[in-house]
């Protein structure tokens, strides 16, 4: 039996593939000193699988393999660009880092490129085995990476507890996925979708749930959120922006597709859990946030909340028009917050490179010693807060035009909830802007202009160009939005 | 089909025993053994479902290897053997709770969902059903339609490799 094979297809996951081993095997080789370039072979294997993803964006169309299991059309090909860049900014962030404080260097590039292998078949999966494959590569390299400060008991507790709690989350997803296969006979999400358009059952209901309720963990929707904090502040930094963008945007491509894919047709499957979730992430991560001194920890709660405002558009989606402005909304909403956030996250490493700190207050008196920096840590902290015009409020625009097309009273209190929490959302975000421009540097620190390494100016001038240019041109993103929706 | 009910019902009491067993043991060799008992109690179970195969496969890799790697493991590193610590926590009431509620509640739904189903292994549905359990039929499914999986999983072990021996790694 031919598996009908497309080369053209799977092009950028063959790239990727190949560039791991390529790193692997060129570790072997470099002395030392010039580990370093693993770095520069993982950059280049990442921007080589671009290209594939541009030939193929040129040609259109939907490519289908293995009876419609792995599809490659605009929605796959929008995130995968998507992972890919954001792992290439991920190690732009991470060169110096890994470099100076002397930690393995080309496995970590190995792991890094493994979990965004998981990222690309996710982006393609069409069907629950190749989802939850998918979702475990994306996840167990980030185990050991959020551990990769050996020596730091806080790094090790990061990873011992998104170990554990990833684990369970597994198991809880996969017996959903059973109960799902059990009761629809199939494991393809087109042929789920057609059985639970008729099938009434109250196990699947249950099973939707189960299921949901393991994606809930990866991109710790409250009230499966309390590994995310401790993960985030113990993990080395760069792992820690690569795992709030990077794979917990896999969660949700991976709650996108199940959801819309297979569990569509029925409505109860999903609705009211997803509800509840991006109502409780809306609220909870808003007030913590608020209460929160270290800007790692703060960022972590804003992450949840943000996740919250990507909840949205899918608890109120139901069948029939509101879908397109859903998947708009949420495609959109990862694509702004995952420039944004990676843009904080690089400011946060570049002034911790300088003060050891991680705390709000070192960011005292930024604005007077490291002008540029303070400027561009306000423009990601309002574009976070959805001020205009930075590409946040696009974001937050398209997630209430979704609540409002739904047009239900469901939707109308979540859209209003979402507008209380982004005024909360305000004030921390404005807190550490304020910090920075208001308040004196503390005593005897050392407030020398900072110089940041290349790599790192790099990752924030392409976050702040994306921010500022979505910003003022939206229809950049919402072009993007169409396309993935099926426009 | 009385037999093969019958089969069905001492397995599955094996299993449930076992499972309790392992949460309940206080030494972590004992919970481990039990496991053994969980774990070829499902071998079984995928005998009585005609996939051979797959028993087979379970009993080498999880008996034959997860288990035996739990075993070396307690041995080679300085987890308590013995009965001294407990393992217990405050918590195991609330969890016995929740255990038995969740039990409850999937068992009534796994009964009215699947009670009154059977499964036909006369006539050509029958024999259908019996290749699906079959080596060749696996190997057909992995190499054409979830060959995209089976090979990701493949470079997932190889990272898993890596990542183990960085943590392993004294430096």
């Amino acid at each position: 039996m031919n598996p009908g094979w497309d080369f053209h297809a799977i092009a950028p996951v063959i790239i990727i593939t190949a560039t791991i081993v390529a790193v692997l095997i060129a570790d072997f080789f470099f002395e030392y000193r010039g580990r370093f370039r693993t770095q520069q072979i993982a950059s280049l294997g990442v921007l080589a699988a671009m290209i594939p993803i541009i030939t193929l964006a040129v040609d259109g169309g939907t490519r289908e393999m293995f009876n419609g299991g792995f599809v490659v059309d605009p929605y796959s090909l929008v995130f995968q660009g998507f992972f890919l860049a954001a792992a290439y900014i991920s190690m732009l962030l991470s060169v110096d880092y890994i470099g100076d404080g002397d930690y393995y260097q080309g496995e970590f590039y190995v792991l890094l490129l493994t979990s965004v292998l998981g990222m690309l078949v996710m982006s393609s999966a069409r069907d629950l085995i190749s989802i939850f494959v998918a979702l475990e590569t994306i996840s167990i390299p980030t185990f050991v990476l959020a551990g990769w400060r050996k020596h730091d008991p806080k790094s090790n507790e990061a990873a011992i507890k998104y170990y554990l709690i990833g684990v369970m989350s597994s198991a809880v997803m996969l017996y959903g996925m059973s109960l799902v296969f059990g009761l629809t006979g199939s494991t393809l999400l087109s042929e789920i979708a057609d059985k639970v358009r008729t099938l009434d059952s109250p196990l699947l209901i249950v099973a939707g749930f189960l299921t949901i309720a393991g994606f809930a963990f990866k991109v710790s929707a409250v009230p499966f959120h309390f590994w995310a904090p401790d993960t985030y502040e113990g993990a080395p930094t760069p792992v820690t922006a690569f795992l709030s963008v990077a794979s917990k945007v896999g969660g949700f491509v991976a709650l996108l597709s199940v959801v819309w894919f297979g569990f569509s047709p029925n409505s109860a499957m999903f609705q009211p859990v997803l509800w509840g979730l991006a109502a409780a992430s809306l609220i909870l991560g808003n007030l913590v946030a608020l209460r929160q001194t270290n800007i790692v920890r703060m960022l972590a709660y804003s992450s949840i909340a943000q996740g919250g405002f990507i909840l949205v558009p899918f608890a109120v989606a139901s069948d029939g028009g509101a879908w397109t402005s859903s998947i708009q909304s949420v495609v959109i909403y990862t694509l702004i917050y995952g420039a944004m956030n990676l843009g904080a996250f690089a400011i946060v490493i570049a002034l911790a490179r300088r003060t050891r700190s991680a705390e709000i207050t070192s960011f005292a008196g930024l604005g007077q010693y490291a002008p540029g920096m303070a400027i561009v840590m306000s423009m990601f902290l309002f574009s976070l807060a959805g001020v205009p015009p930075f590409a946040g409020w696009f974001a937050k625009f398209t997630m209430f035009r979704a609540a409002l097309d739904a047009n239900t009273p469901a939707a109308t209190v979540l859209a209003a909830l979402a507008a209380v929490s982004s005024v909360i959302a305000f004030f921390y975000y404005a807190r550490v802007a304020r910090e920075m421009w208001f308040h004196q540097p503390p005593e005897g620190a050392d407030v020398h202009p900072i110089r940041t390494p290349v790599a790192l100016n790099a990752a924030v001038v392409i976050c702040a160009a994306i921010v500022i240019a979505v910003g003022v041109y939206p229809q950049l993103f919402a072009r993007l939005g169409d396309l993935a929706a099926g426009g | 089909m009385i037999v093969q009910n019958i089969f069905f019902w001492v397995l599955a009491l094996a299993m449930v025993l076992g499972a309790i067993g392992v949460v309940r043991s206080q030494n972590v060799v004992h919970a481990a053994l039990y496991l053994v008992v969980v774990m070829a109690g499902a071998a079984a179970q995928y005998i009585l479902l005609a996939a051979e195969f797959v028993a087979w496969v379970q009993v080498i890799i999880y008996i034959g290897a997860v288990i035996i790697l739990f075993l070396f493991g307690i041995m080679l590193t300085r987890a308590p053997m013995g009965g001294d610590t407990k393992l217990d926590n405050d918590q195991r009431w609330p969890a016995a709770v929740v255990s038995v509620f969740l039990a409850g509640v999937l068992g009534a739904l796994l009964i009215d969902a699947f009670g009154k189903k059977e499964i036909v292994i006369s006539g050509a549905k029958g024999e259908q059903l019996l290749q699906v359990g079959k080596a060749g039929h696996l190997a057909d499914s992995i190499f054409t339609a979830y060959v995209v999986p089976f090979e990701v999983v493949s470079i997932l072990l190889l990272a898993a490799l890596v990542g183990a021996v960085v943590i392993a790694r004294r430096d």
